[in-house]
């Protein structure tokens, strides 16, 4: 147990070491998009050299050599010249020039590892560290992540329950529609179904998440659209599970014997059904956080919530990517840690189960 | 046989043996041919065939199946074949609602929207009916549909025309202690019989020391002290009326309104209230005083408005160029009779049928490089204009370009199906290979590719998408790169469990003890075990992709408009149903019908698709097969 737990965090930790390095060396290769305001962006680059992404030379009017350096990069401008920033003032120039980027991508290690430094914003908070930026979106998402995670669970082990215990039922058939249209529907689709008509044309729910400062009843009804949409698929696959798991364990020999002791069939569907058929849904369940958090990106999108995902799609849009490399970093790590979680929690949860024992 | 039979039967035969002898005996279906060799009367049922009668089995799942090839026949035929605008730019056909022939008539889908919450044109106003009628400008009298009007009332104190009734309140600021509020113009009431001057104050500050003179002229007609209707008799001449004020500080005094009568009319001669009254002059020692207005009623109007016949009803069009006429005119020759105004030979009309219903006049002609240049000013009939013979139906309404959403939905979904299906392909493709490879090899190749597919699925699509699209930008390229990147590792993974579950089965072990050799032991035994979840995972994944499609669409990293592409004769157009949803979006207050069809279509297209994937889950499961419900 203690080994196969290692090895299955040390892997993680590989593949995310492996997707946050592709994912920046790959962005580094893109074309930059420095801040649009010259003074910021003489900051920028004064940061960037501190933390080693750029290399500063200082060019002075009166050497010969570095006057026609100046004119030629004057003429040609930043692109073409071939340098990432230029500061020209009175004479001096300021020209900061791109490190190769296997340098870059050292800095930039060595920068969150030992100074928690994930860059600067370039474009949505010019020159506020990164980190900074998605600290104050994160909590958002999280919270309605996890409201829509503590809605689902319960409805949908109850739709489930109920669809395996009346099998074959009118029920079950109605439960078995509305899970079908909850796992294909798409969340954004959903959303906007219910926006449009809880919002708009019946007017009981705000149209859009409402800012941080206006207080009242409004922050909580605010919650409702988004965690419905967020929880529409997620109550479909496990009431989908649930069923299965519960009408396997029903028809099983173990449940026969527990009617064959005395028990009535409640008795035998609460004590021994239940517990048994919840134990494969647990990885699942821990699963469906990543699969909240991804989907909360369109829903935020929809419905204007100021969260991690509005912030990835507004610092796409606007080619900052330094924001965008800590936004997907933020969900690689979440996602990778439910990942281990759920690996682990097989081992855990299950005790038939010992993964990477011997034989 | 025990010794004790042996013996009752050889007992038996010593009784009995000389009652048959070998001609009592004959061979059983000597004449027939011979039984081993005989063929099936009834006719194999193929995997394929068995496989189709489960299919057809459950009933709903072959209704969703109908359903779905319905999406499809109209995604492909709907666009090639619609009469209607789908890529121009029609302004003037915009953000019309659906119209649905047959629905139109149970008041939903008629071509009707609801337009709430609009300003009413002052002069169609009456207040004791609560009616108005908006500026003719925006939304022409004639197709506002009849009884729909509902007036609502807000609260109002600005100037307005529109602003009714109220108070005018006259309020001494910090030092006046005397103002002056003169009525606007002379009143001519020389002729008039007894005339009376009534003046309605709503309140008044209770300071008995605040006071209001009435004058005309030079004339002091009374004082009023406190709120009421008080009336003064006058004497009839020409001149202005004006009140004075006498108060301290922060005194106030709030009119109702002003009237002079008089006993020959009925109306009165003179009447000012709320709007008129604000126009009254104040004149004091500091004239630091405010005339405000305070409590008035703006009306507000809903009404149904028939977008419809205001799009394609008559249109007047004051320069049209000349050239475009005779185009349009030779076009339409033979239904275009030309009568000529007999009093102006510049003004003419045509016969029904005809685009233009009647010219007007036309410009002055200017001369440039040569040619001459003119207008005419025209009115059309935009239903025939446009190219329909009668006001067209626009099943899902129109978008911001003025195309048809009908046709535009359905172009969208082939083009979600399209792309859908091909990246699909595509994952199949990669994925059966791959997990083919993994599985019949199994062991370092199997651990190696295993490893490399965990770290390429564990690649959230976000980074997936940032990579792409920072790299690549938007663009069906981007899309497709994103769209296979991980998309095929479902299927190499079910692809690679069927291998592994099927390669050591007894029959396979059975068939390579027979001297299979390698290719009969995959297509004959694994594969065809195999193919049903593999081929039901794959189906499964067409959904799924044009889920993310849509989604990446929506987000704007996609495809979008202007993206339109070819595929050998076929023109795809960039805005798949994502991008439709994404319009929508914008417009989803003013519009929402914009968001209701592509939504609907989407969701009935994703719930069809699962339902046809059960549906072949089940058919292909051999396990099921002879299993009677």
């Amino acid at each position: 147990m203690i080994r196969y737990t290692l090895i299955r965090t040390l892997w993680i930790f590989i593949i995310l070491f492996i997707v946050v390095s592709l994912n920046f060396i790959l962005l580094r290769v893109a074309p930059e998009y420095p801040p649009p305001d010259p003074d910021q962006r003489d900051i920028y680059y004064e940061r960037q050299r501190d933390d080693g992404f750029v290399t500063r030379v200082t060019l002075l009017e009166e050497v010969e050599e570095d006057a026609e350096r100046m004119e030629e990069i004057r003429e040609h401008g930043r692109e073409l010249a071939g340098v990432a920033h230029f500061d020209d003032r009175n004479g001096t120039m300021w020209v900061y020039e791109d490190v190769p980027i296997m340098q870059q991508y050292a800095s930039w290690m060595t920068n969150i590892l030992t100074e928690w430094n994930w860059g600067y914003s370039t474009r949505i908070q010019v020159n506020v560290p990164v980190f900074d930026v998605l600290v104050s979106r994160i909590p958002v998402t999280v919270q309605l992540n996890l409201i829509a995670l503590f809605f689902y669970i319960p409805i949908g082990f109850t739709l489930g329950i109920i669809a395996a215990l009346k099998k074959n039922s009118t029920t079950d058939n109605a439960i078995s529609t509305l899970v079908m249209i909850g796992i294909s529907v798409p969340n954004f689709v959903v959303m906007s179904i219910l926006v449009l008509f809880f919002g708009y044309t019946l007017g009981w729910l705000p149209t859009q998440f409402p800012a941080s400062d206006i207080v009242g009843i409004i922050q909580l009804t605010a919650v409702v659209l988004p965690v419905l949409a967020l929880a529409s698929n997620p109550i479909a696959h496990l009431t989908r599970m649930t069923r299965a798991e519960l009408t396997e364990v029903l028809t099983s020999d173990f449940l026969l014997l527990a009617r064959t002791k005395g028990l009535t069939r409640p008795q035998a569907v609460v004590r021994h059904a239940m517990r048994n058929s919840m134990v494969p849904l647990v990885p699942g369940i821990i699963f469906s956080f990543v699969g909240l958090l991804s989907g909360s990106v369109v829903i935020e999108q929809i419905y204007s919530i100021p969260g991690t995902g509005r912030i990835f799609v507004r610092a796409m849009q606007e080619d900052d990517y330094n924001l965008v490399l800590g936004v997907t970093a933020f969900y690689t790590i979440i996602s990778l840690f439910a990942v281990l979680l759920v690996d682990l929690s097989y081992g855990i949860v299950d005790p038939r189960i010992r993964m990477g024992a011997r034989k | 046989m025990s010794r004790k039979k042996k013996r009752q039967f050889e007992q038996k035969t010593e009784e009995t043996s000389t009652e048959f002898s070998s001609e009592d005996f004959e061979f059983a279906r000597r004449d027939e041919e011979r039984i081993y060799d005989k063929k099936f009367e009834t006719k194999p049922v193929g995997f394929f065939r068995d496989a189709m009668k489960r299919f057809a089995k459950n009933r709903y799942n072959v209704y969703a199946t109908i359903i779905l090839l319905t999406l499809v026949l109209l995604a492909i035929f709907v666009p090639a074949f619609t009469t209607k605008n789908i890529t121009g730019q029609e302004p003037q056909l915009r953000f019309l609602p659906p119209r649905i022939p047959v629905v139109e008539h149970l008041g939903i889908a008629d071509g009707t929207s609801r337009v709430e919450n609009v300003r009413v044109d002052p002069d169609t106003v009456d207040l004791e009916e609560d009616f108005g009628l908006p500026s003719e400008d925006r939304y022409r009298h004639e197709y506002i549909v009849e009884d729909s009007v509902e007036a609502n009332y807000r609260y109002c104190d600005d100037i307005a025309e529109s602003c009714f009734g109220g108070q005018n309140v006259l309020t001494h600021d910090g030092e006046d202690t005397f103002t002056i509020l003169e009525a606007p113009e002379f009143w001519v009431f020389s002729d008039a019989e007894n005339p009376v001057v009534e003046i309605d104050i709503e309140s008044m500050s209770d300071n008995p020391l605040t006071e209001l003179t009435v004058f005309i002229g030079d004339e002091e007609l009374g004082t009023i002290t406190e709120a009421g209707t008080y009336t003064f008799d006058v004497d009839p001449q020409t001149s202005r009326l004006h009140l004075e004020f006498d108060a301290v500080a922060n005194e106030y005094v709030s009119l109702n309104s002003v009237t002079l009568s008089d006993d020959a009319e009925e109306d009165p001669l003179y009447f000012y209230e709320g709007y008129d009254l604000a126009f009254w002059s104040i004149d004091g020692e500091q004239s630091d005083a405010s005339y405000e207005r305070r409590d008035g009623r703006e009306m507000r109007i809903d009404f149904d408005f028939d977008e419809y016949e205001a799009a394609f009803g008559q249109r007047e069009q004051s320069a049209y160029s000349s050239r475009d006429y005779y185009a349009l005119i030779e076009e339409y020759d033979e239904v275009c009779e030309k009568t000529v105004d007999p009093d102006d030979p510049e003004r003419w009309t045509f016969s029904e049928g005809c685009p233009v219903i009647e010219v007007k006049g036309q410009s002055r002609p200017i001369e440039w490089e040569g040619e001459e240049y003119y207008t005419y000013h025209v009115v059309l009939d935009y239903a025939v204009y446009q190219g329909f013979d009668d006001t067209p139906y626009f099943l899902f309404g129109t978008t911001s370009n003025g195309r048809d959403l009908f046709a535009v939905s359905w172009r969208a979904l082939r083009t979600s199906l399209f792309i859908g299906v091909t990246a699909s392909l595509v994952n199949i493709t990669i994925g059966i290979i791959y997990g083919s490879i993994e599985g019949y090899y199994g062991g370092k190749i199997d651990l190696l590719l295993e490893r490399f597919a965990e770290v390429m699925g564990r690649i959230p699509w976000l980074v997936t998408l940032s990579i792409a699209s920072a790299l690549l930008g938007p663009g069906v390229f981007t899309l497709f790169v994103i769209l296979i990147f991980s998309g095929w590792i479902g299927i190499s993974g079910i692809t690679r469990t069927q291998f592994y579950r099927y390669k050591r089965r007894e029959y396979v072990l059975a068939s390579r003890t027979l001297g299979a050799k390698d290719r009969r032991l995959i297509f004959r035994h694994i594969l065809p075990n195999g193919i049903g979840t593999i081929i039901t995972t794959s189906v499964l994944s067409i959904p799924m992709v044009i889920f993310i499609e849509s989604t990446i669409s929506y987000l704007g990293f996609g495809i979008g408009h202007g993206v339109d592409f070819n595929v050998g004769p076929v023109e795809f157009s960039g805005v798949s149903i994502g991008v439709l949803l994404a319009d929508g979006q914008a417009q989803m207050y003013a519009n929402p019908y914009l968001t209701v069809a592509p939504a609907l279509i989407i969701a009935i297209l994703m719930i069809t698709f699962n339902m046809f994937g059960n549906a072949l889950r089940d058919a292909f499961n051999p396990s099921l097969r002879g299993v009677e419900e």
